[in-house]
């Protein structure tokens, strides 16, 4: 990482083979389409190099990291498109994805690890679960989920909290290894 | 006046990125005071961190990589032939004049931002300073503004900072000052550090006398400015 601060390039190519299929990953699953996933994408990594991004170690993983800028990009093209829209017909629906095979350990693991991460978020009641997914992947500020959701404000903001301390609970092992 | 509970219950959405930017610039300025928002959102965290990994994992295009790195190679090079070109300014220094440690630490830095176009290239400018004649009554100034918006501050005619200390560069812009690197002056008074931070934006290049090893807010009023 002290490398990509300094301009190399070949760090920064080591940084997108470890963390650029995680984060192509999870802009796809935001904005459910491939193009914008790769402009997001792009974005994301073109900002860690020209502004020479500091990863602070002290606030977890690079790849918490990295998802977090991706995360960031994801939510601004969502709120300034029209892709909001289309996520709000069809928010209930389970799209279909087409996984990559899995060709090393380390993508057995991470698909492994979100396994995990998907029986927990089941495990949640449905409503709590809903409004994370529709606020994390779908951009949508709480005011918006009340809206779409015909709940108040204030229910929203509980559920998410809420649900948050469940998962956390249940994913608490799961964190502990991963943050060591 | 929103009340703390109300911040409390704003935990989980602003980890999940759901605050619009006033509200979110809200609950960041309440949890500097609350340590029970603080801890409540440490608590929180893990949690949020981990959703992203809850993803499917999907190949991303090759075009992807082809097209980051094509754009990095290309950015990268030509901070690869500046580097080479402050090379060649350490070595017109070095017969000029002697460098004391921390003064090839300075140049050293200069080597390291890859900024050394001392002659003002492609779309660079050359700025004089004002200098607080009452604090340094032979001394000038004035910074070397790259096209790309990275600088150098040579000065001439310095005195010594002082013991223990050394001269510092801060970048104004909005009403606040970011710290640069700190260097020192020759026996001939004479001195240069490279501006890391890009200055097309800021306001001014300031100078100030500080403790060694530097300061993260300037001790002092400017003792030279170069007003951008």
């Amino acid at each position: 990482m002290q490398l990509v601060g300094e301009g190399d390039p070949r760090a920064f190519e080591l940084l997108y083979d470890r963390h650029g299929s995680a984060a192509f990953s999870l802009a796809y699953r935001m904005v459910g389409d491939r193009v914008l996933a790769e402009d997001i994408s792009q974005e994301a990594f073109l900002s860690i190099w020209r502004s020479r991004m500091r990863y602070d170690s002290a606030r977890g993983s690079v790849r918490t990291w990295v998802l977090g800028i991706v995360h960031n990009r994801a939510i601004d093209a969502l709120r300034r498109g029209s892709v909001h829209e289309r996520r709000r017909e069809e928010f209930e629906g389970v799209e279909e994805r087409h996984e990559s095979p899995e060709r090393t350990d380390v993508e057995a693991a991470r698909r492994e690890e979100a396994r995990s991460v998907r029986s927990a978020l089941d495990t949640l009641p449905v409503d709590q679960r809903r409004t994370i997914e529709l606020a994390y992947f779908g951009g949508f500020s709480h005011s918006q989920i009340a809206e779409l959701l015909d709940e108040p404000i204030g229910t929203i903001k509980g559920r998410m909290r809420l649900g948050l301390g469940k998962l956390r609970d249940q994913l608490s092992d799961l964190a502990a290894g991963e943050f060591a | 006046m929103t009340d703390h509970a109300t911040y409390m219950d704003e935990v989980g959405a602003y980890l999940l990125g759901a605050l619009t930017d006033a509200e979110r610039s809200a609950f960041e300025r309440h949890l500097e005071s609350c340590p029970e928002c603080r801890h409540e959102l440490e608590r929180l965290r893990p949690a949020a961190e981990l959703l992203p990994r809850s993803v499917e994992q999907v190949e991303p295009p090759p075009s992807l990589k082809r097209s980051l790195m094509e754009v990095v190679e290309r950015e990268a090079a030509p901070q690869r032939s500046r580097r080479s070109l402050g090379e060649r300014l350490l070595d017109k220094l070095r017969p000029v004049r002697p460098l004391v440690a921390a003064g090839a630490l300075a140049v050293a830095a200069l080597i390291g931002f890859g900024v050394a176009q001392l002659g003002g290239g492609d779309g660079g400018r050359t700025l004089q300073a004002n200098v607080n004649h009452s604090a340094l009554p032979k001394a000038s100034g004035r910074l070397e503004v790259e096209g790309d918006g990275q600088a150098i501050l040579e000065v001439r005619g310095m005195p010594s900072p002082g013991g223990g200390r050394v001269y510092q560069a801060w970048v104004q812009r909005d009403g606040m000052v970011d710290p640069q690197p700190t260097f020192e002056v020759g026996a001939d008074g004479t001195g240069a550090v490279a501006v890391p931070e890009d200055v097309s934006d800021a306001q001014a290049v300031l100078l100030t006398r500080e403790p060694r090893g530097g300061s993260s807010a300037p001790s002092e009023k400017p003792i030279l400015t170069v007003k951008l």
